[in-house]
This record gives C-alpha cells, sequence and structure tokens, in this order.
C-alpha cells in the first residue's frame, strides 16, 4: 500500500512538472484565425534601401512579423525565425519582419547583435500595423498564397520547430 | 517512456482531483532576468506576472524614445510593472483566453480606481503635444488594453497602476478562458521607490 501511495504521489508530481505553465510554452502553436481576412497590401522601405511591397508575393506563403528593437519577446524569436529563412527560402514561404517605428540606423545596430538576413520592411510612422487587427509586439500572421490571413501568434515562438516548419510548408499551393 | 505516453497516464489521477489541478495560486519572488520583486498568479491554463519596474529604468526607456524628461518623469512616477500574461493551456485543454484592463480593478487604501490604459494615455499626450514618434513607441511598449490570446498566445508590456512610488495595492484580475469568468486577487503588490542615488563624492 505504501508503494502505491508513493507511486502515485510521485505520478502526480510529475503530472504537475509536465503540466507547469514554463513547460506548457514549450509547445509551439500556429493557432488559425476563426475569420481568415484578406491580407491589407503595404509599400515600405526596407532597412537595405528596398521597397517591399506585399502583393509582389502573392502565391507564396508570407509570415509577416511585427516587431521592435526594445521588445524583450521580440528578440528572443528572431535568431528562430533566422534559422526558419534558412530553412525555407527559396521554397515559398517568405519572412517579412516588419519594424515598427524605428530607423535604419536603431536596426542597423540591433543586427549587429542579432543577425537577420530576411526582409526588414520599416513601418516607421505606424499605418501598416494599425492596418492589422494587431493589439502587441510581437505579433505574426501567416498569408496564404491566395492573399488570405490564415493564422496569428501572439508572443514569440521558436519558429524553426519542425511542426511550425511543416505546417508553413504545408500551406504553399 | 516518452512524455507523450506518460502524460494521459498521469492525467487520470488529476481528474479526480479537480480542486487541485485548476487551483489558482499566486507566487511572489525575485524575477531571474530583471532581478525585481514579482508577483505571478497561474494555474494550469494561464500566468499573469508582473515585474517591478524602477522609476529610473522607465525614464531612462523613454528619454531614448523621443520624451522629455518631464514626460518620462510621468510615467515614471505612475507605478509601472513588466507584464506578461500568457494562455498556457495548449498541453491541458486548448481553450481561448479573453480579458479587458477595464474589468480589473486596483485596491489602494479603502478606494477602488481603474488602470490607466492606452486610450487614456493616448489623450494624454495629445494634450501635451508629444511628438508622433514618441506616442507611437509608448503606445507599443504599453500593455494590450484587451486580447484574446490562443493556446501558446502572450504579451509583454508595461502597465500602469497610476499611483505614487512605493504604494501597496491589491489586483482584482478578471479573465474569460474555458466558458467561464474568473476572479483573482494579487495581494500586496509593491510599486518601486524612486530612489535615486546621489554620485559619489557629492555629499
Amino acid at each position: 500500500m505504501r508503494l502505491v501511495s508513493r507511486n502515485f504521489f510521485l505520478g502526480l508530481l510529475l503530472l504537475l512538472s509536465l503540466d507547469s505553465p514554463a513547460l506548457a510554452t514549450d509547445k509551439q502553436t500556429l493557432p488559425t484565425l476563426a475569420t481568415p481576412f484578406a491580407a491589407v497590401d503595404f509599400e515600405l522601405d526596407g532597412e537595405d534601401g528596398r521597397t517591399y511591397r506585399l502583393s509582389d508575393y502573392r502565391g507564396q506563403v508570407v509570415l509577416i512579423n511585427f516587431w521592435a528593437t526594445w521588445c524583450p519577446p521580440c528578440r528572443y524569436e528572431m535568431p528562430s525565425l533566422e534559422r526558419l529563412w534558412q530553412q525555407v527560402k527559396g521554397k515559398g514561404v517568405v519572412i517579412l519582419a516588419i519594424n515598427v517605428g524605428e530607423d535604419e540606423d536603431t536596426i542597423f545596430e540591433f543586427m549587429g547583435q542579432y543577425p537577420m538576413t530576411f526582409p526588414l520592411p520599416m513601418d516607421q510612422d505606424g499605418k501598416v500595423i494599425k492596418a492589422y487587427p494587431v493589439m502587441g509586439l510581437p505579433t505574426s500572421y501567416i498569408i496564404s498564397p491566395q492573399g488570405q490571413v490564415t493564422h496569428r501568434a501572439v508572443g514569440s515562438r521558436e519558429w524553426d520547430d519542425a511542426g511550425l516548419i511543416e505546417q508553413l510548408m504545408s500551406m504553399r499551393k | 517512456m516518452p512524455r507523450s505516453l506518460l502524460k494521459p497516464l498521469l492525467i487520470l489521477p488529476g481528474l479526480f482531483i479537480p480542486g487541485l489541478v485548476m487551483a489558482t495560486d499566486v507566487q511572489t519572488g525575485v524575477d531571474a532576468e530583471a532581478q525585481l520583486p514579482y508577483w505571478e498568479l497561474r494555474n494550469r491554463e494561464m500566468s499573469l506576472r508582473l515585474v517591478q519596474r524602477l522609476p529610473d529604468q522607465s525614464r531612462a526607456f523613454f528619454q531614448a524614445r523621443g520624451f522629455s524628461s518631464e514626460h518620462a518623469d510621468l510615467i515614471a512616477r505612475s507605478c509601472v510593472f513588466q507584464t506578461v500574461f500568457k494562455n498556457t493551456s495548449n498541453l491541458t485543454t486548448p481553450s481561448p483566453l479573453e480579458y479587458h484592463l477595464h474589468d480589473w480593478t486596483v485596491h489602494y487604501k479603502g478606494t477602488q480606481r481603474k488602470m490607466k490604459v492606452r486610450e487614456d494615455w493616448k489623450q494624454e499626450w495629445q494634450k501635451r503635444g508629444l511628438p508622433m514618434a514618441a506616442q507611437l513607441a509608448f503606445e507599443w511598449a504599453l500593455y494590450p488594453t484587451e486580447q484574446v490570446y490562443q493556446p501558446g498566445d502572450y504579451n509583454w508590456g508595461m502597465s500602469v497602476f497610476n499611483l505614487e512610488p512605493g504604494s501597496v495595492f491589491d489586483l482584482e484580475v478578471v479573465w474569460q478562458q474555458s466558458g467561464k469568468q474568473h476572479t483573482a486577487t494579487i495581494k500586496g503588490v509593491e510599486c518601486a521607490a524612486d530612489v535615486t542615488l546621489a554620485p559619489r563624492g557629492s555629499e
């Protein structure tokens, strides 16, 4: 009886530790929007001097990520976004990481600490972020090849998680 | 045994102890990253952590984003906490979480008041003629007034309680999850004191 009781409590402890919020956040999610909506087109200058227009990427899966250098969870996910980019670029998935309210110098300095090779359009006056239902940073949206916003992730993710990569790749045409 | 196989077996005893599984606890301690006190409300489906922000941290942050020292001081002396609210139901029973800061109540010295949210500040900054870039930085640095988190979602931002530095208050938190409204109170939350050390040799 003592052994059964001991095992029960050990099991219970293990259950509680498996379900602790810290571990729960380890499971990466990319929730589907209940009501997909048409992506609002935009044209923004990039940190690299190029112009980025969302509609130029029609036919591909587009991950748009709204971020800022001062936002801690935005910083957490940047390395995994870069690793994701290294795995998906040229394969029908595009990342546009839209910086909100900062300038080239600030982003350039940030890139010294967080190397990023994907496009970094700059929404300096905050008009593009207002066109999307964003409440906080970072927020990412997935846009289908048909131009529909189908998924949303609020807060950082480990973007190179195998499950997330599979989910993104499966959305291609 | 892989965790995926182990977990369903372990959930069974938990089903018979619903009070234990769904209990909402308040924990306090020192945040490992900020090295400042925190107050955290958590159960198996959510966690809400408030981490003290020193007034000088807020002054530095906002002055670096176009705020005058007067305006940065106004925020810094309004009791600011770094706030992280997570929907952690993705490993238990996935369920969206919804909140609105207008539903939350600050209990302070026998009075009840509401938090000072983005929309309140926006009016104030417009009246004071704050540059647009600074208004934009402020808006996105502040905790969202309302939000719906799907499983695995979370936000991180500053929340402002509009109290003097060093004040102690209770926060009544309201949220909706799993088809129910939940209310819990975090007691004895302390706004950081406004302590500025004099430069060495100035005395």
